[in-house]
This record gives C-alpha cells, sequence and structure tokens, in this order.
C-alpha cells in the first residue's frame, strides 16, 4: 500500500503506478519484452518465405516458415490479450482507490470548504475527472516499454537490411518529436480551461436541481435556462478548441510518419534503378518501414493520455486539496473519556472574510449543567454552539473541555463524547432504524468493531421512541406498511383474529372515523375498482392498473351496464380536473386530491381538448382506455370535483355482486375477497385491523384513532412487532418522506440514544408542535439533568425557565449570563427580550 | 353554479359546494375564479364532535376555517381559568390571517355542537399564491377592509363597561 501517512491530494500521478501494482506492473513488463521478440518473427519469416522458401521452390520450407508464423501470430495474440486484461486490471483498480481516498479525505473536510463547494463539482471529480489519470497508470508501463522496444527492434533491423535507408527514414521523428510538445501546449491550456469550466458546469446542475422549488415557484425558467446555456456554450467552444489541438498533434504526426515510406520510395527507387538494391530488400524494407508507424502512434497517443490525465489529476487534487481543520482520530493514545465541563475564555471567531462573529466570550459550566443561549438572530449563538461542537474551529482564546482544549482534540475524541442535533439534520435515505443508530454505529465502526451486543437493544430504542415523541410516528409507518404473502404468517393469523375484537371494543367508537368494508354498501374512500372487485386480486391482469386493459372485465362491465356510465363519468373528471390543475405545476400539494398524476397531466389535456369536438362514442380507442382507466380511480372521498350520481352508485353495486358471481364460476382463484376471516393483503396493517379505511386525515381523528389502536395493540400484545415493522420505513432520499418535525424528532432520538456527556442542540425543536416540544424539554429537565450537560440554542424565550443558566447573546458578545430568575430580576436584555414576546 | 357551464341532473360536487361557501366569505370573495377553483379544491372538509377544539391557545396551526354548520366559542386561558368569549355559527369564516403568517393562538375554539368545518391550510395557501400573481393584492384589500370594518363596527357597538380598552384602540392603525 501506499504511505498511509500522505495525504491522498499531496501524492503525484507517478506514485500510484507501482504502489500497490508491483506486481502486476512487473508481470506486465515480462509479457511485454517475451511479445517484441513474437513480433519482429513474422517479420523475419516473411523475408525467408519470399527469400528461401518461394525462391528454391521448398514446399517443405514453406510450411515451416508459415507454421513458425502462424505461432508466432498466435502467441503474439494470447499475449496482446493478457495485457489488455493486466492494463485494465491496474486502471480499474487505480481509478477505484484514487476516487475511495479521495472521498474518505473529502469527508473530513471544514465545514467552511463546503459552504463554498457544489456538490454537483464533487460529484464530477470523482466520477468524471478520475477516469484518465487511471487509464494513463494502467498505461504508463505497458505502453512506453512496448512501444519504445518495439520502435527499437524494428529501427535495428532496418540498420541490419540497409543503414543509409533506415537513416533516411528515421530522419523524420526528430521532427515530431519537436513539434508534438509545441501542439500538445495548446491541448494542454484547452484541457486546463475545460476541466475548471466542466468544474462550475457541474455545480450549476446541482444548484439548480437542489433550487428547482424556487425556480418553478418564479417560473424562472429563462433565467436558469440562460445560465447553463452560456456555460455549455462555453464549454463548447472549449472542447472544440481542445479536440482541435489533440487531432492537430495526430494530423502532424501521420502527416510527418506517412513521409517515410516517399523517401524510402525515392532514395530506395533510385538505388534499385541504378542496380544498388534488390527489389526482394526494397519490399522487406517497405514492410518493415510501415511497422514502425503502429508503435510512434501508440507512443504518442500514450503521450496525450499522460498529458491530459496529469491536469486532470492536478487539477482535481489542487481543490481539494486542504487540510482538515482536526485529526481525525488519535494516533498514539486512545480516545478520551471526558467529563461534561466546558470552560471558555476570551474565545473568538472570524470568518475568512475577517469578519467577528464571536468576541470575547467568556463562561463556564459545570458537569450536568444546563446552559440555553438566547439572542436575536445574527447573534452568533449557534456559532458558539458549532464551536464548542468543534464543527467550526475558533480563532482566538479557548475552549476547554474536561480540561482538554478543543482545538487539540481528534474528532473521535469528540464525537464519543458530545452529542449534536443540528439546525436543520439530515436524515439519510434508509430505515428509520438505520437513522436512529446512526450516531451510536459511528462511535462502535469508529472503534473498529462491528459487535451487535454494542448496540442498543430494541427495548432502548423504543424506549427512546416514547420519550423524543416519534413514537406515534413510527406505529402508524408499521400500520400503514402492507404486508406481502411471504411476510410473518404468525402476525397474519393474529391481526385476523385481532380484527373482530377491535369491531367489537371500538368499532361504535371508530365509526365516524372508519369506513368498513361491507358487501352491501357503497365505499366511499375506496375507487370505483376497489369497489366492483371488492376483494385482493390475486392475478396480476385483475391489478387496479391492469383492468382498463382486462378483456374479460371490459366483457363484464358491458354486462353490468356499467360502461357508458363509467365513460361518462371519466370524461366528467377529466374535464374537471384538468380545467383546475390543469396550468399548476406537478406538485404534490396540487396532485394528492387528483385522479391524475402530474405525469400524466399532459395526455390527459390532449384527450380533454379531443373530448370538445368529439362526441364520446366518437373517440379513440386509447382515450376510452384512458376514460375508463380514470373513472374506475375515482373516489368520491378523496376526489372532491365530481360526484356519485346515485344511479351510478346502484349500478356499481348490483355489478359487485354480478362480479363476485361470474368470477367465482369462471375463475375462483383470480380474486380474494374481502371476508372478516381473510388477511387482505393488498391492504396496509391498519386497514386490516379495521377490515375498512380511515376516512380522514384531520390530526384530532387521528390520535384518537391511534389512541384505540394502541390500547388494541397492548392488549394484544402486538405493540413491539408493528414499532419493528414501522422502524424499518423507508425515509426516503433526504427523509423526505417524513415532515418537518418527524425529521427534527428522528434526530433528537438519534443523540438521545447516544447519550453523551455533552449534548448541544441548535434550535433543534424549532419544527415540533407545542406538544413535542414540552416533552423534549420536560425529558431534558428530569431524565439529563445533573447527568448530561446540555448546551441548547433556543429560539423560544417559554422554554428556558428551567435552565441552570440562560446567557444572552448579542453581536458576538455574552450580554448577561446567570439564571433565569435572576436575569429576569436584573431588569437587563433578557428581560427586555421576554417582554416584547 | 355549475363550473363546466353546463346543466346536467348530477348533484353539486363538493368542489362547486366549497366554491360556493369560498365566494361568501369577504376574505376570498375577490379573488379571481380560476385561483379561487384552486382554493375550493385544496380546501378539506373536516367534522368535530361536540367538545372537540378546533383549534388551542399557543399552537401555531395556520389554518383558516368556515363553518358550514355547527357551533363554537372562543375559549383563552389566563393563569389556569378558562374563560370563554364570543361565539361562531354556520356562515363564520375566521383565521385569514392565519394563512398570510406564523402566529400562535392566542384562543382557543371549541366546538359546542358537532360542527362541520371547511379547512384551507398555510402551506396551500402559499402554493396557490406562487402560481396566481394577482391574488395577494385582493387579499391585501379585503383584508384592509377587514380589519377596518371590525373597528368601526367595534367603535359603534362600544359601550361604557369598555372605557379601560378603549386607551388601546386602533387596530385599523396597525
Amino acid at each position: 500500500m501506499a504511505k498511509a501517512d500522505t495525504p491522498v491530494v499531496k501524492r503525484s500521478l507517478f506514485s500510484w503506478i507501482l504502489a500497490g501494482n508491483l506486481k502486476l506492473q512487473l508481470l506486465l513488463l515480462l509479457i511485454i519484452i517475451i511479445m517484441v521478440f513474437a513480433r519482429v518473427l513474422p517479420l523475419e519469416m516473411q523475408k525467408r518465405i519470399i527469400n528461401e522458401a518461394i525462391n528454391l521452390r521448398n514446399i517443405e520450407l514453406l510450411f515451416v516458415y508459415c507454421g513458425v508464423y502462424l505461432s508466432a501470430v498466435i502467441f503474439f495474440s494470447a499475449l496482446k490479450y493478457l495485457t489488455n486484461i493486466l492494463q485494465t486490471l491496474i486502471t480499474q483498480r487505480t481509478t477505484a482507490r484514487m476516487r475511495k481516498d479521495l472521498y474518505h479525505h473529502i469527508l473530513t473536510l471544514p465545514l467552511n470548504f463546503f459552504r463554498k463547494t457544489q456538490p454537483g463539482m464533487v460529484v464530477n471529480a470523482l466520477i468524471a475527472e478520475l477516469t484518465l489519470p487511471g487509464n494513463f497508470v494502467g498505461m504508463a508501463v505497458a505502453s512506453p516499454v512496448t512501444n519504445v522496444l518495439t520502435l527499437l527492434a524494428f529501427a535495428v533491423y532496418l540498420f541490419w537490411l540497409n543503414w543509409l535507408l533506415a537513416l533516411v527514414s528515421l530522419s523524420i521523428y526528430p521532427i515530431v518529436i519537436f513539434l508534438v510538445p509545441l501542439l500538445q501546449k495548446g491541448v494542454n491550456r484547452a484541457n486546463k480551461k475545460r476541466v475548471d469550466t466542466s468544474r462550475t458546469f457541474a455545480s450549476r446542475i446541482a444548484e439548480a436541481i437542489s433550487g428547482i422549488h424556487e425556480i418553478q415557484g418564479n417560473g424562472a425558467y429563462h433565467i436558469e435556462n440562460r445560465k447553463y446555456d452560456s456555460i455549455v456554450d462555453k464549454l463548447l467552444r472549449i472542447r472544440i478548441v481542445w479536440s482541435l489541438f489533440r487531432f492537430g498533434v495526430k494530423t502532424a504526426n501521420g502527416f510527418f510518419t506517412s513521409l517515410g515510406p516517399f523517401l524510402v520510395f525515392m532514395l530506395g527507387g533510385w538505388l534499385t534503378i541504378k542496380g544498388q538494391l534488390e527489389l526482394g530488400a526494397l519490399v522487406a524494407f517497405l514492410s518493415a518501414q510501415e511497422r514502425l508507424f503502429e508503435p510512434w502512434k501508440e507512443l504518442i497517443e500514450f503521450y496525450q493520455v499522460y498529458q491530459d490525465g496529469r491536469i486532470n489529476y492536478n487539477r482535481t487534487m489542487e481543490y481539494f486539496d486542504v487540510e482538515p481543520d482536526h485529526e481525525i482520530v488519535p494516533k498514539d493514545r486512545e480516545p478520551l473519556d471526558l467529563d461534561g465541563s466546558v470552560e471558555i475564555r476570551d474565545l473568538s471567531f472570524d470568518t475568512d472574510s475577517g469578519i467577528r462573529l464571536l468576541d470575547g466570550i467568556n463562561m463556564s459550566l459545570s458537569p450536568g449543567e444546563h446552559l440555553a443561549l438566547v439572542g436575536f438572530s445574527g447573534s452568533g449563538k449557534s456559532t458558539l454552539a458549532l464551536c464548542i461542537g468543534q464543527l467550526y474551529k475558533y480563532t482566538g482564546g479557548s475552549v476547554l473541555i474536561g480540561d482538554k482544549e478543543v482545538s487539540g482534540l481528534t474528532r473521535k475524541d469528540m464525537v464519543n463524547n458530545i452529542g449534536f442535533v443540528a439546525q436543520s439534520p439530515f436524515i439519510f435515505d434508509g430505515t428509520i432504524q438505520e437513522n436512529i443508530l446512526y450516531s451510536c454505529r459511528a462511535i462502535t465502526e469508529g472503534d473498529g468493531q462491528e459487535k451487535e451486543d454494542d448496540q442498543p437493544t430494541l427495548d432502548d430504542v423504543i424506549a427512546i421512541l416514547h420519550q423524543t415523541g416519534i413514537f406515534a410516528d413510527v406505529l402508524r409507518f408499521g400500520l400503514n406498511a402492507i404486508l406481502t404473502h411471504d411476510q410473518d404468517k404468525e402476525l397474519v393469523d393474529v391481526l385476523v383474529r385481532v380484527r373482530k375484537n377491535f369491531q367489537r371494543d371500538y368499532g361504535e367508537e371508530l365509526a365516524d372515523y372508519v369506513e368498513f368494508f361491507d358487501e352491501n354498501q357503497y365505499l366511499y374512500y375506496s375507487s370505483v375498482a376497489e369497489n366492483l372487485i371488492f376483494g385482493t386480486p390475486n392475478r396480476d391482469e385483475f391489478a387496479n392498473a391492469n383492468l382498463s386493459k382486462n378483456e374479460y372485465f371490459l366483457e363484464f362491465l358491458k354486462q353490468a351496464d356499467l360502461n357508458r356510465p363509467l365513460l361518462s363519468l371519466g370524461s366528467e373528471l377529466a374535464k374537471q380536473t384538468v380545467d383546475i390543475l390543469g396550468n399548476l405545476p406537478p406538485d404534490s400539494v396540487f396532485f394528492e386530491q387528483s385522479p391524475i398524476a402530474a405525469e400524466e397531466l399532459d395526455e390527459y389535456k390532449m384527450l380533454v381538448e379531443h373530448l370538445k369536438k368529439k362526441k364520446l362514442h366518437e373517440i379513440s380507442d386509447t382515450d376510452r382506455q384512458m376514460l375508463l382507466e380514470l373513472s374506475l380511480r375515482f373516489t368520491p372521498g378523496v376526489h372532491k370535483m365530481v360526484s356519485l350520481p346515485q344511479i351510478l352508485e346502484t349500478l356499481i353495486l348490483e355489478g359487485r355482486a354480478l362480479f363476485h358471481e361470474k368470477i367465482t364460476g369462471d375463475d375462483p382463484e383470480a380474486i380474494t375477497f374481502y371476508q372478516m376471516a381473510e388477511y387482505i393483503y393488498s391492504q396496509t396493517i391498519l386497514n386490516n385491523i379495521f377490515f375498512g379505511k380511515t376516512k380522514t386525515a384531520n390530526p384530532q381523528a387521528q390520535e384518537r384513532i391511534n389512541q384505540s389502536i394502541i390500547q388494541l395493540l397492548i392488549e394484544e400484545d402486538l405493540l413491539e412487532g408493528i414499532i419493528e415493522i414501522g422502524m424499518h420505513f423507508q425515509v426516503g432520499s433526504k427523509g423526505d418522506k417524513l415532515s418537518g418535525g418527524q425529521r427534527q424528532k428522528l434526530a433528537i432520538a438519534r443523540a438521545f440514544l447516544k447519550a453523551p456527556k455533552i449534548l448541544i442542540m441548535d434550535e433543534a425543536t424549532s419544527a415540533l408542535d407545542n406538544k413535542s416540544q414540552a416533552r423534549i424539554q420536560n425529558l431534558l429537565e428530569t431524565r439529563w439533568k445533573k447527568k448530561s450537560t446540555v448546551i441548547s440554542v433556543v429560539h423560544r424565550l417559554d422554554t428556558i425557565k428551567n435552565y441552570d443558566k440562560v446567557a444572552v447573546m448579542k453581536a458576538g458578545k455574552i450580554l448577561e449570563m446567570g439564571p433565569y430568575d435572576e436575569l429576569i430580576a436584573r431588569k437587563g436584555t433578557l428581560y427586555e427580550l421576554v417582554g416584547k414576546k | 353554479m355549475n363550473l363546466s357551464g353546463k346543466n346536467d341532473s348530477n348533484p353539486a360536487s363538493e368542489l362547486e359546494q366549497n366554491l360556493n361557501l369560498l365566494r361568501q366569505t369577504y376574505f376570498f370573495s375577490g379573488i379571481p375564479l380560476e385561483a379561487l377553483k384552486v382554493f375550493a379544491y385544496l380546501s378539506t372538509r373536516e367534522k368535530f364532535k361536540q367538545n372537540e377544539y378546533l383549534f388551542r391557545q399557543g399552537e401555531d396551526d395556520g389554518q383558516a376555517f368556515y363553518i358550514i354548520e355547527g357551533k363554537a366559542v372562543l375559549e383563552r386561558e389566563v393563569d389556569g381559568e378558562t374563560k370563554s368569549f364570543r361565539s361562531f355559527k354556520d356562515g363564520d369564516f375566521m383565521g385569514g390571517l392565519n394563512l398570510l403568517g406564523e402566529m400562535r393562538r392566542l384562543f382557543s375554539l371549541k366546538a359546542t355542537a358537532d360542527t362541520t368545518c371547511l379547512i384551507l391550510d398555510r402551506e396551500k395557501f402559499a402554493k396557490v399564491l406562487e402560481q396566481f400573481q394577482d391574488v395577494m393584492p385582493r387579499i391585501f384589500k379585503a383584508l384592509v377592509m377587514g380589519i377596518n370594518n371590525w373597528e368601526e363596527r367595534f367603535l359603534a357597538d362600544r359601550t361604557d363597561k369598555c372605557s379601560d380598552c378603549m386607551d388601546q384602540l386602533g387596530v385599523s392603525l396597525l
């Protein structure tokens, strides 16, 4: 391996050639040397076949030489393939290692660095810019050695054939050697610009995509398009210049080397005519000289890859050549176990541009004390919290945690002792469970162990879920899960049993909020398709999305006199929905209650245009199918733009009975009908317990339902099982399937589970409702006081009364600090702040 | 009112009904039909049982309510004691300010009978504003008139009992 001490950004491109590839490169070298001989051999055979075998009319000799020729060619091809394999191996392994090392390095860079760096730029560097350097490393030994050796071998052979001709035809190469680097300078200049522009290009795209809300919200397509287009145009110009220079190198090289045969013809022809050279020798010479061209071309190409690779590599590494603010792990000692005291003396923090954000901060906290930082935004509260947490490197004064200077501690020391809840916490794609265990896993994996027993138990996790108030959310995720046939056979049986108890004990109470599946009632919170089928399809062709194409089902609709009325319903739905949503952007807020999905809107807009010109019976089959599809989705309780005519409701109910009868006769396995004794695999766990669907999203109703369900689950000893299912809920990229409050609760749970000595909370409850906020506050006071030191940046002053100390900040200074009551009695800034509220 | 402009035997959809209700409020009445339809579409109906709260003091629920049916009373908790104030009934609209910006409720609203409301929240409201440039000026106009009318009525109705609060007058001067 490479010396672990040199950071990846300081390594030269050449250092990758041998590091980690030594054996492969040596093997490659050996094969190449053998190959060069295998390459010259056919030439000699060629000469002998003509001069000896053919001239002497010796068939036997012809066979021998041809045999040798053939074997040499086969041998050569096999070796060539082998070198390709080795080269690919070296290239890919090196690129992979460069990518890993650089990524590992980038993650340790100071937060400051990322304020100036767009994610897209990092992506581009890791994916695109390291490819060429990797290629270079793969070629670095093979290409020059092969081609130089081949060139030499041919050159010697040429001299051996005729020294004068050889001298003349080789005289071209010095010119090329002089000319190519000149052109290459142009290539390099263009390539440097290309790398830089690609970087801005990638940043530009990433910025636009992450700001897409703002762009669509402002309709700023033109502005963004203009910015983007101008970079594309710039890149276009640079790439053209780059390519022109590159081709210039190739063309110049090609031109001069093809002058070779010309010189040989001139001089060789003259010599032959004069009788000083045999014709056979001239042919052999020409043939050998032609073969010079191939290795020479490859050498030039290698030279270009080297130049481009070098520039890509250096440009990329230079950009990331930033030192991490702090060491990651201690080298010659175990990570420290700090106590929870915090001592700050004359702390200051200046930005790169020299603005002083913190100035002369002094304070001290003993282990287990709780401090609230308050003040207007911009007063430096968050900056102070981040400096204490080592996420910012303070520029003056000192911060001592457990009597150790924070700037001298490694990240590992900090992470082991400090928990941090950020202002807008980041939730990673994955399950709730993975996110909750994130901080704990980071510690144990950082210790180099992956022992499961070091992880918090399910009981610990559930306790934290309760404490932070995210329990109900996780339970809901669990209840909203859809089980598959092969999953939890036992649970399924229990759920079916529970269903009866639920209806007995809670049915009446929740009747207002739940629509129970009843064979004789229309279900207003289910689609028309669900109302007709009234069961779970066991075959794909009966799945909701496929019904409008299912011949059997279409035939049934005709029989049940439903075809026309459904088409007419679909047409009304299409018209009304397009009328309302036609010009709105594809935002989920607008499309939640729409039967037409955002991505289908354009198709349905066209359809509505057709409907304006044609009668319903005149439209095309595709349009007809789209309308039917739409009407089958119609759910009166959700899609408010159309009402369900009474007559159609009756027809559908009759249709349900007819369908049941028909399909039971024709294909009894196709559908599992909703029955009290059967689990419904197409529905959520909650709907299975209900044997129905919730009618409302109203939080109070949800709360009531939750309470009844929790009660029931406790009685039936199912709570833990459902929570476990809920913990496997996928939160989506950046946690976008969670609300702001849920994300914050999850981040708090993550920090609490780690139970750090010092907990830093940066407006950690800003997205929570009153109740949840009070719950967290209460938890801090009862469970954490005297155990962990808490530093909390607070935006709402009604939560700070019970902190041991309150520090009021303004313009980077602490104006006053002390217990709440004392500060209020002093009638200073806090008194004013609270009064204003 | 029929959205598609044609007359058929179908009963009015919930959307049409919502639209008609919103047009009767001071807050939404001046808004162009195209935007109003979207508000009507995004509004949801909720039922509250007697003694349930529509919103609570101290919360920032960000919702506006139109009472379709039922009754509700305003409450305020001061020093642990709950006092009741004015009542609302079907046809009343409240919470327009809530749609415009963050604010914590100064009162709670409790249903005194089973109550059905039409509810719109701030997030949806803001999304619609983003799409229709001409809505905001009209909302402001309606709001200014609303505040002014309120104080005018207050001045007209005032009795001598309220002499203490006369010193604080001037909501319309904000």
